[in-house]
């Protein structure tokens, strides 16, 4: 279980994160989306206890981090694939992290084991592929076992097969009745992977969500087009349908389906030249949720 | 917070760095002695006079001294490498209390660096006196057991340098900068303080970190260009500030700032 409540981190005057408030829930993968800069790994900072909050909290079981005994027994996290020294083996590099929870050896050969490093456990982390930092940073984010687990970005610079794998350790991670979140920029991803979604831009909620839900809220209705759209939205309202027209002339009708435009439109005698059911993608919902929130956006010429 | 220094036990002999400082700090120990197997063969050309202007006490110090600079080293990287490769930030993501992380990390390098420095003072005495081969030098009359003492004092200005070097790494988060003023607290500041016009050489040179355990063991600084106008305990206290404070600004400091 985790909690961020009215959590405002500014570095300077720039302010990373708004007043942002989410739970996040055993049991099911959270995908945690946002533009580059919209605030996703500065709150996983914050919960993680390396960054000061400005204002609010961030709480994981009830508790800021800072106040676990032994914290990697109940969170792990895997932040920055990188963050491994060049020099030392994947063993090693385990066994530090292992130690420094009260964790045994035996246990740093498990998850070397279960993420498929234990072939390389005495090769020094500075040849690994980005694949492989990748699996050791999960490795050290599974040692102590934890309830919950934090991934920033975890497929960056993965293989299909890798992206795979982690989507389904994830997976598993919630059937297991674990807390799992996951941060993103890839909606195409989360949709694969995430049962919910916390959807934030320049430092604020923008949606929290399951993916059905966005999925019926910004995939549903029926696209028309016809010379006479005000008579046709007329037609289509005294019918029962709401209708909203986009810029370019073309209607968006929900609570109508195809058919039922059809027939009300001939029996007026109105012309459509389209009918189609709006097919927008979980990707498409996104770009609209955050298509303000965007900390960079480029104008085209 | 026994699980922490043991982790950090780990991190510090997991890492090639660790190896090479205490080569350096090993091979300095061998230096001595071929230094001192030089002077007495030109010992034995020596008239009575030029003798007694020809101490062994000198080379011996170059030991701990040189021990100093390669453990202060040790200290400076047990910081900034984990600034430089981010694992500070799974250090921190292990161990959130931030002051025993210090701690633990002061613990570790406080322990190297004394076991090292005691072991690189003692390897430069003891095997200086062999390689002179039973040479009178002036300063070497007295038996073994009565110069160690003095000289174990010596080795514990390592530890004092590799504590220093820890604040400055951990204060600075960069190897370059924190070594660049271990250097110049080492060595440079000496040197400039020994140009200054008297009374202030000898005031400045009694608490430079280098001249303090010389002090501290109640021996004088004869031809170095360190001063002598401390007594023992002030000396000791004085190594202990210079180990303590820095370290515990940076602790302060380590606490508050975003990682």
């Amino acid at each position: 279980m985790i909690e961020i409540r009215e959590l405002t981190k500014r570095y300077g005057g720039t302010v990373a994160v708004d007043g942002l408030s989410f739970e996040v829930r055993p049991g099911a993968v959270t995908g945690f989306l946002g533009p580059n800069g919209a605030g996703k790994s500065t709150t996983m900072r914050v919960l993680l206890g390396l960054d000061a909050a400005t204002s609010g909290e961030a709480l994981v079981n009830g508790r800021r981090y800072v106040e676990l005994r032994r914290p990697m027994r109940e969170v792990g996290a895997l932040l920055d694939a990188g963050a491994v020294h060049g020099g030392r083996t994947a063993f090693d590099h385990l066994r530090w992290l292992a130690r420094s929870n009260g964790i045994g050896t035996r246990r740093v050969a498990e998850v070397l084991e279960r993420v498929g490093l234990a072939g390389v456990a005495r090769k020094r982390a500075g040849g690994f592929s980005l694949g492989m930092r990748q699996r050791l940073g999960i490795a050290a984010a599974l040692l102590g076992d934890p309830g919950v687990l934090l991934f920033d970005e975890p497929v960056n610079g993965l293989d299909p097969d890798g992206v795979r794998w982690i989507r389904g350790l994830m997976r598993g991670f919630a059937a297991e009745g674990r807390t799992v979140l996951v941060s993103s920029h890839l909606m195409s991803e989360m949709e694969l992977t995430a049962d919910r979604l916390v959807v934030i831009g320049r430092g604020r909620l923008i949606a929290d969500t399951s993916v059905r839900e966005l999925a019926d809220r910004f995939g549903r209705g029926v696209v028309v087009r016809s010379p006479r759209p005000a008579e046709l939205t007329g037609v289509l309202a005294a019918a029962g349908g709401s209708v909203e027209a986009a810029a370019d002339g073309a209607l968006t009708v929900t609570g109508l389906d195809v058919a039922d435009i059809g027939e009300h439109a001939a029996a007026r005698g109105i012309p459509l030249y389209e009918v189609r059911p709006r097919g927008a993608s979980l990707e498409e919902a996104y770009m609209r949720l955050t298509g303000d929130g965007a900390e960079f956006g480029a104008v085209a010429p | 917070m026994r699980d922490v220094v043991a982790a950090e036990w780990c991190k510090l002999r997991s890492i090639r760095s660790t190896f090479a400082v205490l080569s350096v700090a090993a091979g300095c120990a061998v230096l001595t002695w071929l230094i001192a197997f030089q002077a007495a063969r030109a010992f034995d050309g020596l008239s009575p006079a030029r003798r007694a202007d020809l101490p062994l006490r000198p080379i011996q110090e170059l030991g701990p001294w040189i021990a100093g600079l390669c453990l202060g080293i040790l200290g400076v990287l047990a910081a900034t490498s984990e600034y430089r490769s981010g694992t500070i930030r799974a250090s921190l993501v292990a161990v959130p209390r931030r002051g025993r992380l210090v701690a633990a990390k002061a613990v570790v390098v406080a322990a190297v660096a004394l076991a090292a420095g005691e072991a690189v003072t003692l390897a430069a005495v003891i095997g200086t006196r062999l390689a002179i081969g039973g040479q009178p030098f002036t300063d070497q009359t007295g038996s073994l057991c009565q110069d160690l003492p003095a000289f174990a004092v010596e080795g514990t200005s390592v530890a004092v340098f590799a504590l220093l070097g820890l604040a400055l790494g951990l204060l600075l988060r960069s190897a370059a900068g924190a070594i660049t003023i271990m250097v110049f607290l080492w060595h440079i500041v000496p040197l400039l303080a020994f140009h200054l016009p008297a009374p202030w050489d000898a005031r400045t040179g009694s608490v430079l970190p280098g001249a303090l355990a010389t002090q501290a063991a109640g021996l004088d600084a004869d031809d170095s260009i360190y001063g002598d106008l401390l007594a023992p305990p002030v000396a000791a206290a004085a190594m202990a500030a210079y180990a303590l404070l820095p370290l515990c600004l940076a602790a302060l400091l380590f606490a508050r700032r975003d990682a």
